[in-house]
Formats: C-alpha cells, sequence, structure tokens
C-alpha cells in the first residue's frame, strides 16, 4: 500500500505551516511575558 | 564520494561561521550569567522561567541530531514511517506535561528526578536508575558531539576532530559561564533559528524539484519509503514513541525544566512545545526524501540532510544548513550539560561523598563537572565508532524500562519499591537482548513492556503505600540557598 501523492504534499504542507508559524508564536509569547515581567 | 570534495563551503568560510556564532552564545552565557551567583539561579534558573522561554528551552532541547541528522537518514532508509515515527517523538513532551505540574508540586525544593527516586522508591532503585540515567545521557552527549563533528566535516570539509571539538568546548565554555540561564537563553535564540533556517530549506526543496518530482521519483526508485505497510518501519513507530516517552520521562534534562518554570507554566510549556516539535521531523525527513529526485550519491546514510541541503541550496544555503545545525546541537549539548552536572554533584557527589557539602561547594562542583563532561565526552567522540542511529538506539532499551517506574511513582501511591527495581532491570535486559536479537526498532517496545509487567503485577500482589507529603521535604541545599 502506497501513500498517495495528495496525502504526502498534505503531511509535508501541514507540517511546514506550524513549523512556519512556530516562531512568530514564540516571539509574541516572549513579548507578553516581558511586558508582565516573567521572562525569567 | 569524499564529502571534504563535495563539501560546498570552504573551510574558511566554516571557520568565520563558526567563530561568529561561539562568539555570541560565549558572549551571551558570560551576560546572562553573572548574576547566578547563587546555586538555584546558577542550576535553575532562579526557579522562574516564564512560558516563552520555558517553550523555547523544550522544544529546542528536543530538537537534537534526532532532526537534522538521524531524521533525514531514517527517513532514507525506512521511508514515510521513519519521519512520522520521528515525529511521534512528541509525545514524550505532551505526557509530561501532566508530570511536570505534578513534579512542582510535589517537589517545589527538588534538584533532580534522582531526588525523586530515592525519596519515593529507596537506595537500590535510586542507584540502578542513576546508572540507567547517566548511561543515557553519555550517549545522547556523544552522539551529538559526533553529530557537530560530521555535519561540519560534510558542509566545510573541516575535518571531524575539529568540528566536533569545537562545539563541544563552545558548549562548555557557555554553560560553565552562565549555568541554565544561559542554557535557557540561548535556547529561545537557537529554537528560532532552526525553525527558521528548516523552513527556509523545506521551501526551497519544494520550490526546486516539487512534491510531484519527489513523489514520482521515490515510488519508481525506491518505492518501499512510501510503503505504508512496511513492517520494521511500523514497529520502528511504535518503538520510537515509547524511546521518546522514556527519554522524556526520567532525564534530568526535562526534570530540571519542571523544577525552573514558573509555578503554572510546566504544563502549558510542555504541551506547547510538543505540538511545535511534531512536524519537525516530517519537515527534516521530507528533506531526504528528495535524495532519487536529485540523484545525489550519499557515502553514509547518516550525511543525508546535509548532502541533500548542500545540493539543494548552494552556498547560500549550505551556510543557512550551518548556522541551524549549530544551534540544533548547541540547544541539546547545553541543556545536557547543566542537567548531567546537576544530577551528578547532587546524587553523586554529595549524596554519596560530601553529605555536608554547601551551596557555594556545590555550585563549584557543578562548574566543574560540566567541564569533566565535556572532556569525557570529546574522548568518547574521537574514534567515530557507530553511526548516530545506531548509537541512540542502543540506549532506548534502558530508558524505555523506566517510564513505569517513574509514571507509577508519581501518581500511584501504592505502587511496589521492589517491582519498580525490577521494571527496570528486567526491562533493560529484556530491551538490551532484543536489541541484539531481532534489531535497534524493537528495544524500547520491549523494554517498555517488561517493566510494565513488573511494575503492573508487582504492585497488584504487594502494594506498597508511600506518603506523598516525604517528597516535599526541604532540600538542605535550597536552605542553605536562601540563607
Amino acid at each position: 500500500m502506497t501513500m498517495p501523492l495528495t496525502v504526502f504534499s498534505a503531511l509535508v504542507l501541514g507540517a511546514l505551516a506550524i513549523t512556519t508559524a512556530a516562531p512568530l508564536l514564540l516571539l509574541a509569547l516572549l513579548i507578553r511575558d516581558w511586558k508582565r515581567k516573567q521572562l525569567w | 564520494m569524499n564529502s571534504v570534495n563535495s563539501a560546498i563551503l570552504d573551510a574558511s568560510t566554516g571557520w568565520a561561521i563558526l567563530a561568529g556564532f561561539s562568539l555570541l552564545w560565549v558572549a551571551l552565557g558570560w551576560y546572562w550569567g553573572r548574576n547566578a551567583g547563587q546555586l538555584d539561579e546558577y542550576v535553575l534558573a532562579g526557579r522562574r522561567v516564564g512560558l516563552a522561554l520555558g517553550t523555547a528551552t523544550a522544544m529546542a532541547t528536543w530538537v537534537t541530531s534526532n532532526t537534522t541528522m538521524a531524521a533525514p537518514q531514517l527517513a532514507f532508509q525506512i521511508g514515510v514511517w521513519g519521519m512520522l515515527g520521528y515525529s511521534l517523538g512528541s509525545i514524550g513532551l505532551l505526557l509530561f506535561a501532566p508530570l511536570a505540574t505534578r513534579i512542582r508540586s510535589l517537589m517545589p525544593n527538588g534538584y533532580t528526578s534522582g531526588d525523586f527516586v530515592r525519596i519515593r522508591y529507596g537506595n537500590t532503585a535510586w542507584r540502578v536508575f542513576l546508572a540507567i540515567s547517566l548511561f543515557y545521557s553519555l550517549g545522547w552527549l556523544v552522539s551529538m558531539g559526533m553529530a557537530g563533528g560530521i555535519l561540519i566535516h560534510a558542509l566545510t570539509g573541516i575535518p571531524y576532530h575539529y568540528g566536533m571539538t569545537v562545539i563541544l568546548a563552545i558548549c562548555v565554555g557557555y554553560t560553565l559561564l552562565g549555568g541554565f540561564r544561559a542554557v535557557i537563553g540561548t535556547d529561545f535564540i537557537q529554537a528560532l533559528l532552526i525553525l527558521v533556517g528548516l523552513v527556509v530549506i523545506a521551501f526551497l526543496a519544494i520550490g526546486k524539484v516539487g512534491f510531484s518530482s519527489i513523489h514520482s521519483a521515490v515510488l519508481a526508485e525506491r518505492p518501499e519509503l512510501l510503503n505504508l505497510l512496511m513492517p520494521a518501519a511500523i514497529m520502528f513507530l511504535f518503538n520510537n514513541l515509547l524511546f521518546g516517552i522514556g527519554e522524556v520521562f526520567h532525564s534530568n534534562v526535562w526534570w530540571s525544566r519542571a523544577f525552573s518554570f514558573r509555578e503554572g507554566v510546566g504544563f502549558k510549556a510542555y504541551t506547547l512545545a510538543g505540538l511545535l516539535w511534531a512536524p519537525i521531523p516530517i519537515v527534516a525527513g521530507f528533506v531526504a526524501l528528495a535524495v532519487p529526485a536529485l540523484n545525489i550519491n550519499i557515502p553514509a546514510a547518516d550525511m543525508v540532510g546535509p548532502m541533500v541541503a548542500a545540493d539543494l541550496l548552494g552556498v547560500t544555503g549550505a551556510v543557512l544548513v550551518l548556522i541551524m545545525v549549530f544551534a540544533a546541537l548547541s540547544s541539546s549539548l547545553d541543556s545536557l550539560l547543566a542537567a548531567t552536572s546537576i544530577l551528578i554533584v547532587e546524587d553523586i557527589y554529595r549524596r554519596h561523598f560530601k553529605p555536608h557539602a554547601s551551596a557555594e561547594q556545590m555550585r563549584r562542583a557543578a562548574a566543574r563537572i560540566i567541564v569533566g563532561l565535556g572532556v569525557l565526552t570529546w574522548i568518547l567522540c574521537a574514534p567515530r565508532l557507530t553511526t548516530l542511529a545506531e548509537l541512540l538506539y542502543f540506549t532506548g532499551a534502558f530508558v524505555a524500562s523506566t517510564i513505569w517506574p517513574i509514571a507509577a511513582g508519581l501518581f500511584w501511591r501504592r505502587t511496589n519499591p521492589a517491582a519498580a527495581v525490577a521494571g527496570m532491570v528486567l526491562g533493560s535486559a529484556a530491551g538490551l537482548y532484543s536489541y541484539f536479537a531481532i534489531g535497534f526498532y524493537v528495544a524500547a517496545l520491549v523494554g517498555a513492556a517488561v517493566s510494565m509487567v513488573c511494575v503492573l503485577l508487582g504492585t497488584w500482589l504487594a502494594p506498597r503505600a508511600f506518603d506523598w507529603a516525604q517528597l516535599r521535604e526541604d532540600h538542605p541545599l535550597h536552605m542553605d540557598t536562601q540563607s
């Protein structure tokens, strides 16, 4: 049973979307923690 | 094909990049560590780490040679299940989220995972646990030291021993200067570098080759890599799941973070880190599946990641890959150096040899042990005896046997200590046997299964009550630090 092209593409694109959003989310959290004086 | 001849960065460019980032990490380590005079500040960043830094350090630490080297290697060897199997490593972080909350509430003044096992199960279990944990830590350190040497060599032609030495020396340097605060601060920057680098490489791979070409070339030349019913690969998937859980549940790398996070942060930080980490091995593995379409000659399986990136991206891309890889390896090496040093200081130096050591003595010992671990890792990395995946999965037999003793010990009051010892010893032995008799992809699976039977059966036959309040005892070191 072979993984079809559409499933393969969807899997990689989904993973890529989350990986692209991750640094933005981390930066947003950093700014929020910094404003609350809760960095460390 | 010789990787020195195929390196697309010249050695002088490689040295310049390594020198630039080395200076940056060391300077940041010094800056963040300049006020870390007290033990709690040096080894646990004052126990006040917030959500952003907490999430980034958990994620960056878990992005190791796994994702930069072994995930592409396994995708190249066992296909899509290799990518998905690695991705399941995130389950370890996700399942540790409730454990982090539990650990923080049961042991507000704790320092190590060894503290927990000693108080919860007694000295025999503690020593067995320490042997497993230290062996695993050393295996992880060596796998990353080797990864540093291999990657730097593949990308720049700088000899393996020079690259490996540089990465170890730099990580030892800034961890020594700044302690846990330096580890967490640099982890945040390293997390961003890793994520951005990976996204750029993947988008360029898609733009240059395309899904259709990659898929059809794999189908034509190595169809087994897209086979969803490849038995060994499915075994690998479950094995990796349990290996990841075992690694996270027992290792002081994750426990020390649970102790260092601000109250209420642990659960959120580990959950978010798990969710953000899960897609990374899929993206990294996807890059390796471009090999048939690109018609690249791969000289060794553990070089597939950098070889594909180098072929795809040219000089600028190779610079990016080198920075990303340096960040990935540093973020894990520094964490391991810091967490293993406090494990050795607390559980071996103080508990076995210097019971009345002061906080200042402990802090100095932690610094010396960071240097000692760096030297030992260098000695073990020098011969380059095995491939990365083999080394990593050899430790799987041991760590998976700790899953049940740790989880049951944290949540199940009646867990039998002797059953926990049996679970770790017999689970490790069975996992090790299966590693040699069957293959690397079943060691953790067998180790966890045998350990589970021991813990459940032993506790069912002879339950032993435990008073959770024992874990809340004020730690003498903590009191000394506060005074």
